[in-house]
């Protein structure tokens, strides 16, 4: 009853009665589109606002109080400050780089929305290649940071976009040999197929058979995410602000979009991959709908994300490279031999 | 060997760092939201000096007698005073307290001997000009309308008593006259009194 698939193939067969096919994609297209970025500018608002309410309470502090309820409409109220500010380049930018690495950043971000399954027949388009696709197009923002970076003519914004690179590309292995588990335990890329092959209660989830797996998928989707204890490419301490720190007013707010846009983008390949996706915790907890189940997963991730955040302090940067290639590849490729293993083995 | 109890020994802290920060997470936050909340100033705290009116009358207890302008180190207080014609007394005519320059020491309110002058626990004084910061007679007695405080006993009825005691040690007609200021006092004959008063004093002048 309260499954959303329903309504948005409803949608489509009352198109199809009266508008020629070509119309019906068309619309289609548009409509899935609006509706997923208007869903993530939601979550993005309600993003910003949960984590300034966590790491003040964390600090036993309140955060922010004023505009709504405990501060809900905060992130409104500093989204349309940012609107009214100046768009300001630097005097000797690259302007079309400049102009383009926010636009790039955040449509990175956005695309990757195209094959996560929000719930049971809620996805844009389940490609049989969902999870490469994902891989393939969150690594476009590693390329409009180096941009930013880069046509900021500013050292502290070109040190911030070379180090996002170096990090990013690190822990990209790990994360993409992380993954390889779970896929070798689907026998599919479709981000469909490996939400149903965790079917039928909770001991089915990835986590439970490939730990390790988990572990480094999740280390590293911190890394990717640009989430401290990773978050060199903006340490504020250091770099100032990073990459974006030349950036004003819209062009900041789509950074700083996408960076929370991703957080949770991560958190949804973890849920997808590692916690069952859309699946109840028991099947007879089946009557939940299941974007309950999903969107809750993703956001305890989330909130772990965040709480990792508030907790501990930034690695240096040649602690994280060594981090990423003498322990956690090593750590991913033993997972991959073990669930290999389990695999000749158990079957 | 050591690699592992290493390990082992990080990933110990790293859960105890996220055991701390999530116990904070449910304490209560000890932030004082300002303008909605405010502490409770103790009661005898120095802030804002006010000046203090009668709870019945309402008028000020200032009896203008520059105690507290003379104690006054940074020379904060100014005021100026006329006699009532009717009364006889003297009443602030102005009474400004330059707050820019008040080191809210707390002299004024020792000297006052009326209960007149108080520094209170309010705090919340700013103001966009320097010169909103002299405070005037009414402004002084508007802060100070809602301050609770205790009068202070007379002690100037005592000072009468010593000076009537004292005064005979001298001569026996003095003390006549002391009898009559007393009895003056009460009565209507105030202005012989006043009269009298400087005779006296010239007289022990000349002594």
């Amino acid at each position: 009853m309260f499954e959303l698939g329903g309504i948005f193939e409803a949608i489509g067969k009352w198109l199809n009665g009266f508008l020629p096919p070509v119309w019906v994609t068309i619309i289609s297209a548009v409509i899935t589109g609006l509706a997923v970025l208007g869903f993530l500018s939601l979550l993005a608002l309600f993003l910003v606002w949960w984590e300034r309410k966590i790491s003040a309470h964390m600090q036993q502090r309140y955060g922010p109080m004023r505009t709504g309820w405990h501060g809900v409409l905060q992130t409104i109220a500093d989204g349309v400050k940012l609107l009214q500010k100046e768009d300001l380049m630097p005097k000797d930018a690259d302007r079309i780089v400049y102009f383009w690495a926010p636009i790039i950043c955040f449509g990175a971000a956005f695309m990757a929305y195209l094959v996560v399954p929000f719930g049971k027949g809620i996805i844009v388009q389940d490609l049989n290649i969902g999870i490469l696709y994902i891989i393939a197009i969150t690594t476009f923002t590693v390329v409009s940071l180096l941009m930013a970076g880069w046509a900021s003519n500013n050292k502290w914004a070109l040190l911030g976009g070379m180090r996002s690179a170096a990090q990013i590309i690190s822990y990209e292995v790990p994360l993409s040999l992380a993954i390889v588990g779970a896929v070798m335990l689907a026998q599919t890329l479709s981000m469909n197929g490996i939400v149903s092959a965790q079917a039928g209660g909770f001991w089915h989830w990835y986590v439970f058979r490939e730990p390790l797996g988990f572990l480094v998928y999740y280390i590293a989707a911190t890394a990717e995410a640009n989430r401290t204890p990773f978050d060199i490419p903006e340490a504020e301490q250091e770099l100032v602000a990073g990459f974006n720190i030349e950036y004003s007013g819209m062009k900041f707010a789509m950074f700083f979009l996408a960076e929370f846009v991703n957080m949770f983008t991560v958190s949804a390949i973890a849920v997808t991959l590692f916690f069952g996706g859309w699946q109840p915790l028991f099947s007879f907890l089946g009557f939940i709908p299941s974007w309950v189940w999903f969107m809750g997963k993703s956001l305890v991730s989330v909130f772990v994300l965040m709480w990792f955040r508030w907790t501990y302090p930034r690695i240096r940067v040649d602690q994280l490279m060594n981090f990423a290639w003498k322990f956690l590849l090593p750590l991913a490729f033993l997972n991959i031999i073990l669930v290999g293993f389990g695999i000749v083995v158990f079957k | 060997m050591s690699l592992v109890r290493q390990t082992t020994n990080g990933i110990y802290n790293l859960i105890l760092g996220l055991a701390v920060t999530v116990k904070h997470l449910f304490k209560h936050a000890i932030t004082l939201q300002y303008p909605k909340e405010r502490w409770t100033m103790p009661e005898r705290s120095r802030g804002t000096v006010v000046l203090l009116s009668d709870t019945e009358t309402g008028k000020l207890n200032c009896t203008a007698c520059l105690m507290c302008e003379k104690a006054c180190p940074v020379a904060a207080i100014t005021i100026e005073r006329e006699k009532n014609p009717e009364t006889k007394k003297f009443e602030p005519t102005s009474f400004t307290i330059d707050m820019g320059i008040c080191c809210y020491c707390g002299l004024c309110e020792k000297a006052c001997n009326f209960s007149a002058i108080k520094l209170t626990g309010k705090y919340e004084m700013s103001i966009y000009d320097k010169s909103e910061l002299i405070y005037d007679m009414d402004f002084l007695q508007k802060l100070g309308r809602d301050v609770k405080y205790e009068k202070r006993k007379r002690v100037v009825k005592k000072t009468a008593v010593k000076k009537a005691t004292a005064k005979p040690k001298t001569t026996e007609a003095r003390a006549e006259s002391g009898d009559k200021k007393a009895e003056g006092t009460s009565s209507t004959k105030d202005d012989g009194d006043v009269k009298e008063k400087p005779k006296n004093e010239t007289e022990e002048g000349k002594e």
